[in-house]
């Protein structure tokens, strides 16, 4: 399988999983359940998650048709861009449904709107992913804008398909291969988000195989929100990266494994934010947490991919080709 | 000296051998080193700082030893790392300047372990000698991750 029909796969997954998490959401306010609510924000966490592999893998499908001339690259750009913003909306629905789930987990419940917000946001998201899709649809498949007015393709051909200039993401391409100082500072902010999640992930991590035993768990629990800020400033320079250079990536082993950790890593993320007994800030008083066999072998799962994708990371100058 | 450094047969291993043990290796092990060292260095500034008040101070030993095995960590490959170039990099002022904010760092460190492992660790309210010292010790990792990611684009 290569990457063009893994992306074929994963496409679908932001369109018809968003149409779940958003039918849970709406089902759960009807309802006025909030397990349902819960079960509602967790899916759409893990879609968030798994939209990054299917904008990838998208990206890496246009870098192997480039040299092809018999798809339509207008129809691909125009899809890219359209699935660029449908990503980003994702992302931040994503995050949202994190920070409620958070407060669920912290303080019994979400901040009064947050949820109505998540269902706002996801809706917006949706509605651009299925203009990505529709677009993307448009690659292979001429007889779906067969009449006129339906034409999405051709509503923004006049403003962007004659000129790849003014596409969005040759525009960051742009700033990245010409700005003298965007790269080198985008590094440096990767590694400093880097050195940040590390540092949370591995303390929380720690605590459940059984260091500093002596503390509540929910004091060291405590500390995630700063791991997913370093792993927010990590998700934006890194795909500003990718945007930017992506022949560097697509093709690349080590950039294909730094994703596949980072889902599992993403997983363990969830799991540390919602599960458990005794995890939470309410009950301090017997907040002594002993951590199950299956909580140690997440534990130790997680601080491995956290590993495995800084090595991934670090060797994409040689074992791929990137610098 | 550092022409001696840079012609030593270890120096040579490390700059050219195409082995993926030899510089790529020893690349991903500093920048594991530094996650380590400076992300545990500013899981404690930040509980200085107020966040996670309610964890004892003293519960924060274990930051120590982590930092120290992440210290070591890259003291040896980034002894390697320097003799490979050293020439270059004995000469150049931004690793100077990185060089400075690394030891302004791990200086940092040490009256920030006495405060934590010695003595009054179980007072409530954080002093504010201990405050600034942890806004130092988160300013100067930054600086010094910023400085050393830095290198790779502003040297030859």
């Amino acid at each position: 399988m290569n990457v063009a029909q893994l992306h074929l796969l994963l496409n679908h997954i932001p369109t018809v999983g968003s149409v779940i998490a958003l039918g849970v959401l709406l089902l759960a306010l009807a309802r006025r359940n909030e397990h349902l609510t819960h079960a509602g924000l967790e899916v759409l966490f893990v879609i968030a998650v798994l939209t990054l592999p299917a904008y990838v893998t998208g990206v890496a499908a246009q870098q192997q048709l480039r040299e092809r001339s018999v798809v339509a690259s207008d129809a691909i750009r125009i899809h890219h861009d359209a699935a660029l913003v449908g990503f980003t909306v994702t992302e931040v629905a994503g995050f949202l449904a994190w920070v409620a789930l958070w407060q669920t987990r912290r303080r019994g419940r979400a901040a009064r709107g947050l949820v109505s917000a998540v269902i706002v946001v996801l809706f917006v998201a949706l509605a651009l992913m299925g203009r990505a899709a529709t677009f993307g649809g448009e690659i292979r498949h001429p007889e779906i804008r067969a009449d006129g007015a339906a034409l999405a393709l051709s509503a923004v051909e006049g403003a962007t398909a004659g000129d790849p200039d003014r596409s969005m993401t040759s525009s960051i391409s742009d700033v990245a291969t010409n700005s003298r100082w965007a790269w080198p500072a985008a590094e440096a902010v990767h590694f400093l988000g880097l050195s940040l999640s590390f540092g949370v992930l591995l303390a929380v991590n720690l605590r459940i195989l059984g260091v500093m035993r002596q503390i509540p768990f929910a004091d060291v629990h405590r500390l995630l929100p700063w791991g997913m800020l370093g792993f927010g400033a990590n998700l934006i320079t890194g795909m500003f990266f990718f945007i930017g250079q992506p022949g560097q990536y697509t093709g690349s082993a080590p950039f294909f494994w730094k994703v596949v950790f980072l889902m599992i890593a993403g997983a363990n993320f969830l799991y540390l934010t919602v599960s458990g007994k005794g995890w939470t800030g309410t009950d301090r008083g017997d907040g002594i947490f002993d951590a199950t066999v299956a909580d140690k072998a997440m534990a130790i799962v997680s601080i491995f991919s956290w590993f495995a994708v800084l090595y991934a990371g670090r060797m994409l100058p040689f074992l791929g080709r990137a610098f | 000296m550092l022409s001696w450094l840079e012609s030593t047969a270890l120096a040579v291993w490390v700059g050219e051998s195409p082995s993926i043990w030899a510089l790529p290796t020893i690349l991903t092990l500093h920048t594991t080193g530094m996650a380590v060292l400076v992300g545990v260095s500013w899981m404690l500034d930040l509980r200085l700082l107020g966040v996670g008040r309610g964890v004892p101070l003293s519960a924060f030993r274990w930051v120590f030893p982590l930092a120290g095995i992440g210290l070591v960590v890259n003291l040896l490959t980034g002894a390697l790392l320097f003799i490979k170039s050293a020439t270059t990099w004995g000469t150049s002022i931004p690793f100077l300047i990185k060089m400075l904010f690394v030891i302004a760092s791990i200086v940092t460190l040490v009256p920030l372990r006495s405060y934590v492992v010695g003595g009054d660790a179980e007072q409530p309210v954080v002093g504010g000698n201990a405050r600034l010292l942890a806004v130092a010790s988160i300013l100067a990792w930054t600086g010094a991750v910023t400085a050393g990611r830095l290198l790779a684009y502003v040297m030859p």
